[in-house]
């Protein structure tokens, strides 16, 4: 026999000294139970809800990190990051809509030229080229 | 009847601490031969509440200060006074024993993360995720970009277990057993180490160390002192030892 138990919210959510929060796990889920007594039910109790930085195995996770992955592109040739690479990263950070997020990027992108001194022809030679073709390709999809 | 712990008889009730429920049940010990039982009234509906999993949490941290505790998993509930009595005289030798292996000890526990922080650095040196990525360049589309993000997403996994690894390696030395913790969304390891009272700060401090030098690779969170959940027979029945998870 098990008494229903109902999910709260205010069980897990707020970390209080680092303790509960992030062991929860452990005191649902060790311990000892004495297999004749009653045991509270938690079916439907989602064990610990961390906040996840990621959670691995969903394909919009993988499509975003392809995303932050192209966006890392230029930083590789360039060993560190440059300003224009930190203005396109802003731009492709915080914006919602895609219009609006077209705009930026461009926006971010004639900076990046400008404090680059790197026009379309310019670049990092024909790689770079034809990389930034494909990504405004990948734009106009 | 709640169910907390069971302490030896001689173990006293921390002042000032109360049980589960609203208002807060009192607690009581319950003897039976050399070992007790700390229990309140169970309140009426028990849910996995904040509240209640601190109050259950904290009553045996706080009597884990003053002695051994093998702490219940939350949420046990017997039905009367006299079944608690049956089991812990069932029970008394191997509680005994546990009791005694478990003194002047805690546990402490570990959990590692992936994080996206060492996106940049995997790009660098993985060899699989660049050619993934200048193929999804060449020909961008879905399928080149979830071959990349998979990529992608094993690799941060990678980096981080083998930050767990180096943690392992460093942190095994200073406990007297590790337990492995149950699986968690997003934690690529989640382990508990029996430590010494006294070895406590040490292992702290160079948890604190390890979390600080691998941050690019990993998120190295600990937690603890706590009392020894993952160091006791998972469950009692028929008399019957079981071997703690090891």
């Amino acid at each position: 026999m098990t008494v229903p138990t109902v999910y709260r919210d205010d069980a897990c959510l707020q970390p209080r000294t680092g303790t509960l929060y992030d062991v929860i796990d452990i005191i649902l889920d060790r311990g000892m139970v004495i297999d004749v007594f009653l045991r509270v039910s938690l079916v439907g109790i989602e064990i610990v809800k961390v906040d996840i930085r990621i959670v691995i195995a969903s394909v919009d996770t993988y499509l975003r990190f392809a995303e932050v992955c192209n966006r890392i592109d230029l930083e590789t040739d360039a060993h560190s990051r440059t300003l224009p690479d930190f203005i396109e990263g802003m731009s492709r950070g915080g914006v919602k809509h895609r219009a609006e997020r077209k705009a930026v990027r461009g926006a971010g992108s004639k900076v990046k030229e400008a404090v680059t001194g790197k026009g379309d022809n310019g670049g990092n030679g024909g790689n770079g080229g034809s990389r930034r073709k494909s990504r405004r390709k990948d734009e106009e999809d | 009847m709640y169910v907390y712990g069971i302490i030896r008889a001689g173990h006293e009730l921390p002042p000032g601490r109360q049980g589960v429920g609203s208002p807060p049940a009192r607690l009581r010990k319950l003897c039976e031969r050399s070992l007790a039982a700390v229990v309140s009234e169970a309140p009426d509906s028990l849910l996995a509440r904040r509240r209640d999993l601190l109050a259950h949490q904290e009553t045996l941290l706080a009597l884990a200060d003053e002695g051994p505790v093998l702490p219940m998993r939350f949420g046990v509930v017997s039905p009367d006074e006299s079944a608690v009595a049956k089991r812990l005289a069932e029970g008394e030798q191997e509680h005994l024993d546990t009791l005694e292996r478990l003194a002047g000890r805690l546990e402490m526990n570990l959990k590692v993360f992936s994080v996206e922080d060492g996106l940049a650095d995997l790009v660098r040196e993985d060899a699989t995720v660049r050619r993934l990525r200048e193929a999804a360049q060449r020909r961008p589309g879905y399928e080149a970009s979830v071959r990349l993000g998979e990529a992608v997403a094993a690799g941060l996994q990678r980096r981080a277990a083998a930050a767990a690894a180096e943690a392992l390696r460093l942190l095994t030395p200073l406990s007297e057993a590790t337990a492995p913790g149950p699986d968690v969304p997003g934690c690529v390891r989640n382990i508990s180490f029996l430590v010494p009272r006294h070895a406590v700060d040490a292992f702290r401090s160079e948890a604190t160390r390890c979390a600080t030098r691998l941050v690019s690779h990993a998120e190295v969170r600990v937690s603890g002192p706590l009392p020894c959940f993952s160091f006791v027979p998972a469950a009692t029945h028929d008399g019957a030892p079981a071997a703690a998870g090891h």
